[in-house]
């Protein structure tokens, strides 16, 4: 049997975890072979990535329940990266202990579960049938509880990974749940049969099977009235993981919705599209309203990374081309800012508590890293000329090109709200004066490597645009 | 060439700041000879931009920029996603308000050489809140010109919150989120209009080819228009402004009043009112009904304040006032005037609050109540900050008064009620004017000086170049207003043929 090419990465990321893990036999603990191995595996896969010829097609494998499109090529390629950055960002705390935390141990196995969590996100963007989209869901939230509890030593760790798993294991119900209704609407598990099965017309039973979908995968996207646990885990959950589930997980989850909405249920996403529209809404203001009056580090980014969530459905009401242009788009975005602000955040935790005081009078200690900050914030709150905006803007668009102008203006209203609780990060690290009683910080090379790298992203995402479409050609014409 | 130097103008800021990452904060001396380097070479282009702009006159432009008949017109593809484009393009317009802009911003770099902090990041601010305004002015495309008018947000915050003195991070806050929703408002209605003009394009050109529907023109206008009336402290919005500027550092109190308070005005008068004329006929009238807090009340609110600068801040908040008058009025005078005054009154602030900062840097203080007798010590600030003074309450042989006479005019001419009472309270309101900036001067200038001033020492040559050049800039449009309402009336012909 020959095996297509575009495959290839997949079968890849399905081998590496097993790969970093098994390195463990032949090294010993403090060994860095795993870590090499690890970096080389991920950069070759998002390397052989880039090299999918995109043909605006997709080819089919594996009995024809195993798809690769554009969207799931850049799915991928968001994922792979998110991977990657949060491998950058847990190497330290597997080298020093961050501050009032326990050490964190055994590297091999962390990356190994952060990789079959990105292989679960795969099997979600890839999957033409509900059993194989399931797995995929698992594969991807499984490693994730058992990351939150990495530090076995820690309360507040072990406290957030039960909470997880408890909310998991509920979402999980709702799910299969409502799979099971959809298989009895249509009497398939396969896209395309449920396709035709609810283009033929839509029933009582259709209706349940949604709305207990969206209520499963509402607890995964953080959505409004869903979203309870994800301030808690953000905050009890390694530094390292909190990143990687604001990122990793969150595509996952929106990549889930968008195979699902675009997918099976694409005949009535016009009647679901109230729903969409009420969550988006609602799960948008509350991720701001909580954001407000934080003041810890994480919990902060909880709410924000609630309040981004909703942005991104905004997006799911625009038509499939639209919506998943700018789905991508705005991960990759999100994942930049995101990391970036979490690597700020890292470097503060690793010398100090992790709250809002922590960061007074960075900008006089260390410019650099103030102005790190302040990209990272300004570009997920949504200032031109950062990525962060364009972002946005893509989202907004394609929800405005099915005329929800009402959410949209409600929506760039509550923009106003985030740049306030965004503005008060900024301030902590720029107005306020130093503290004595900081510790100072000391950024390794790495550290200060990848926050360069990630400014220089959020700056040239958002100026990317500006740089594409012959504008170079246009200017040579004068 | 002359194409390629106008799409300079905002580019070259960037580039400074770019040119700026590898020097050392230490080496302050560098810097500030960059930037005042970079600002004196802007300002150059723009001169000689604006030279060229008025010396074509009405010479057949680009048929591609119809209605408007711009020079320098730049098209091209930028964003296909959503079929964005790269318009710009200069008429009489907003190429005066890019030189307005050019001289702010050169004049704010040269008062800002003392600045406590860091001053690689406060001139690399400056310089991207320059790209801003010179792209908001520049733009002729819906999406480019949003870009360029958020930008402000980023770096208002920053200056005042890191560089201002007093409640800096309050004012800075409430400045920057009350403009942000501002432009939260522009941006809704900016993706109904490309939606509903169904002409699937952000260009302004194209969108004002379609006739857009009423019931969508209702909602839209009024909406767009407060959008922008925020950035103007258009009462009831007017409450961000005072604070943002007191807090601000003279620099960006200049910009923030001489230019950026212009482009809520400009967005008004170039956005909302040309596209949407039939409801702006219907809604302007309520807008006047607005004014008469800002143009009557503003002066007497300014009367009873000790700080200097919310002295200030209410003075531009009357006459902002002024400019909507113009506009709401709809005559082509009203119109004109309404311009000549966004110039005019751009200079004069700039001025004002120039004066101020140097003054507040001697004195550490803006309070008029602890001062006395400064004309003995410093009788050249004294003297710039009585001919602002003057030039603010409309003396002729000053530009204000050219401006402020063309607005009350042309507001007089529509035939409404509403609209002539307005303009009699605020010919009226000129009396009070007078009242705050002749006590204010009297008390500052005049009388006796407390010991502390003693030692205190006039302004430098840096200064006093600021000034000079400030004040011959009224003084050009005061004595020859000619020129410059010839360029304005031609670039305001389009707009007004849509009424």
């Amino acid at each position: 049997m020959s095996i297509p090419n575009f495959i290839i990465p997949d079968l890849l990321l399905l081998l590496f975890p097993f790969i970093v893990i098994g390195s463990r036999l032949f090294c010993d603990a403090k060994s860095n072979v795993p870590w090499r191995i690890a970096n080389i595996g991920f950069l070759l896969i998002f390397l052989l990535l880039n090299f999918i010829p995109l043909a605006g097609g997709e080819g089919r494998f594996f009995i024809c329940n195993w798809r690769v499109d554009d969207f799931g090529v850049f799915m991928r390629e968001v994922l792979v990266v998110s991977a990657i950055l949060g491998m950058w960002f847990s190497k330290d705390y597997f080298m020093h202990a961050a501050a009032g935390k326990p050490q964190m141990h055994q590297i091999a196995e962390f990356i190994g579960a952060i990789a079959f969590a990105t292989f679960g996100g795969v099997t979600v963007v890839s999957a033409c049938d509900t059993i194989t989209f399931f797995l995929g869901l698992e594969i991807a939230t499984i490693p994730m509880y058992a990351l939150t509890a990495w530090n076995k030593q820690d309360q507040l760790g072990s406290e957030a990974a039960t909470k997880y798993i408890l909310m998991g294991s509920v979402a999980t119900a709702f799910e299969l749940f409502g799979f099971s209704y959809l298989y009895g609407f249509a009497g398939s598990l396969h896209f395309d049969a449920i396709q035709r099965a609810v283009a033929a017309g839509a029933s009582p039973l259709l209706w349940i099977a949604v709305l207990f979908l969206f209520c499963g995968i509402g607890f995964k996207l953080t959505l409004f009235p869903f979203y309870t646990w994800a301030p808690d885990v953000y905050e009890g959950a390694p530094t390292p993981v909190t990143a990687v589930l604001s990122v990793t997980s969150k595509a996952t989850a929106i990549a889930f919705l968008v195979v699902l909405v675009y997918g099976p249920l694409a005949p009535v996403q016009e009647q679901i599209a109230p729903l969409i529209a009420l969550l988006a809404g609602v799960t948008l203001f509350v991720g701001n309203l909580g954001a407000l009056k934080q003041y810890r580090l994480r919990r902060f980014m909880a709410y924000s990374s609630i309040a981004q969530a909703g942005y991104i459905m905004v997006a799911l009401l625009g038509t499939a081309a639209m919506a998943k242009t700018a789905i991508i788009y705005y991960l990759f975005v999100y994942a930049v800012s995101n990391y970036l602000a979490f690597f700020v955040f890292g470097i503060i935790g690793h010398h100090r508590e992790e709250i809002f005081d922590s960061l007074r009078g960075l900008s006089k200690q260390n410019p650099s890293l103030a102005i790190a900050l302040a990209i990272s914030m300004f570009s997920l709150a949504g200032i031109p000329p950062l990525a962060g905006f364009f972002g946005k803007f893509h989202l907004f668009f394609s929800g405005a090109t099915t005329g929800h102008y009402m959410l949209i203006a409600f929506a760039v209203l509550n923009n106003v709200l985030a740049l306030f609780y965004y503005l008060q990060l900024v301030k902590s690290a720029w107005v306020d004066e130093p503290d004595g009683h900081l510790n100072p910080l000391r950024l390794t090379r790495r550290q200060r490597g990848v926050i360069i790298l990630l400014s220089c992203a959020v700056v040239i995402l958002g100026f990317l645009p500006f740089l594409s479409d012959n504008i170079f050609m246009g200017f040579s014409g004068l | 060439m002359e194409t390629v130097l106008f799409n300079l103008i905002w580019v070259i800021p960037l580039l400074t700041v770019l040119a700026c990452i590898p020097i050392p904060a230490t080496c302050e001396r560098a810097l500030r000879a960059v930037h005042t380097a970079s600002v004196s070479f802007v300002l150059l282009i723009v001169c000689v931009l604006t030279y060229r702009v008025f010396a074509l006159g009405a010479a057949p432009a680009d048929p591609a920029s119809a209605p408007f008949a711009l020079r320098f017109f730049t098209d091209i593809p930028w964003l296909s996603a959503f079929n964005a484009h790269y318009i710009v393009g200069a008429d009489g317009l907003n190429m005066l308000l890019l030189a307005l802009t050019a001289f702010i911003v050169w004049a704010g770099v040269l008062v800002s050489y003392k600045i406590k902090g860091n001053q690689k990041v406060f001139f690399a601010l400056i310089q991207l809140l320059a790209t801003s305004v010179y792209g908001v002015y520049m733009s002729f495309d819906l999406v480019l010109f949003f870009v360029f008018y958020e930008m402000e947000a980023l770096c208002m915050y920053l200056m005042i919150a890191c560089y201002g003195s007093g409640r800096r991070d309050y004012g800075g806050k409430k400045l920057t989120l009350t403009l942000a929703f501002g432009s939260s408002m522009i941006l809704a209605t900016l993706f109904g209009l490309y939606f509903e003009s169904g002409t699937g394009s952000w260009s302004l050109m194209e969108i004002s080819k379609v006739t857009l529907p009423m019931d969508f023109q209702m909602w839209a206008f009024p909406l767009m228009f407060m959008g922008f009336a925020v950035s103007s402290s258009l009462f009831p919005f007017h409450f961000w402004s005072p604070d943002g500027h007191s807090a601000a550092p003279t620099a960006v109190s200049m910009l923030a009043a001489g230019v950026m308070m212009k482009m809520g005005a400009y967005g008004c008068l170039r956005f909302a009112m040309f596209l949407m004329p039939e409801a702006a006929k219907i809604w302007l009238p309520y807008v006047v009904a607005l004014l008469i807090f800002n143009v009557v009340l503003g002066p007497f609110i300014a009367i009873r304040h000790k700080d200097l600068k919310y002295i200030t801040a209410y003075s531009s908040i009357s006459h902002l006032g002024l400019i909507f008058l113009g506009l709401a009025a709809l005559t082509p005078v009203g119109l004109r005037g309404a311009s000549l005054q966004m110039i005019s009154h751009g200079f004069l602030t700039g001025l004002f609050f120039a004066t101020i900062g140097m003054i507040y840097e001697r004195t550490h203080t803006r309070d008029i109540t602890e001062m006395g007798g400064i004309m003995k010590k410093m009788p050249f600030l004294g003297v710039g900050f009585v001919i602002a003074g003057f030039a603010g309450l409309g003396l002729p042989g000053f530009s204000g008064f050219i401006a402020e006479s063309t607005i009350f005019i042309g507001a007089f001419q529509q035939d409404s009620t509403l609209t002539r009472i307005v303009t009699v309270l605020a010919i009226l309101s000129i009396t009070t004017t007078a009242v705050y900036i002749l006590q204010t001067a009297n008390r500052m200038l005049h009388g006796p000086m407390p010991a502390k001033f003693q030692t205190l020492t006039d302004g430098c040559f840096r200064e006093k170049l600021v000034i000079v050049v400030l004040v011959f800039c009224l003084l050009l449009i005061g004595i020859f207003p000619g020129p410059f309402a010839d360029m304005l009336d031609l670039s305001i012909a389009p707009i007004f043929n849509r009424f």
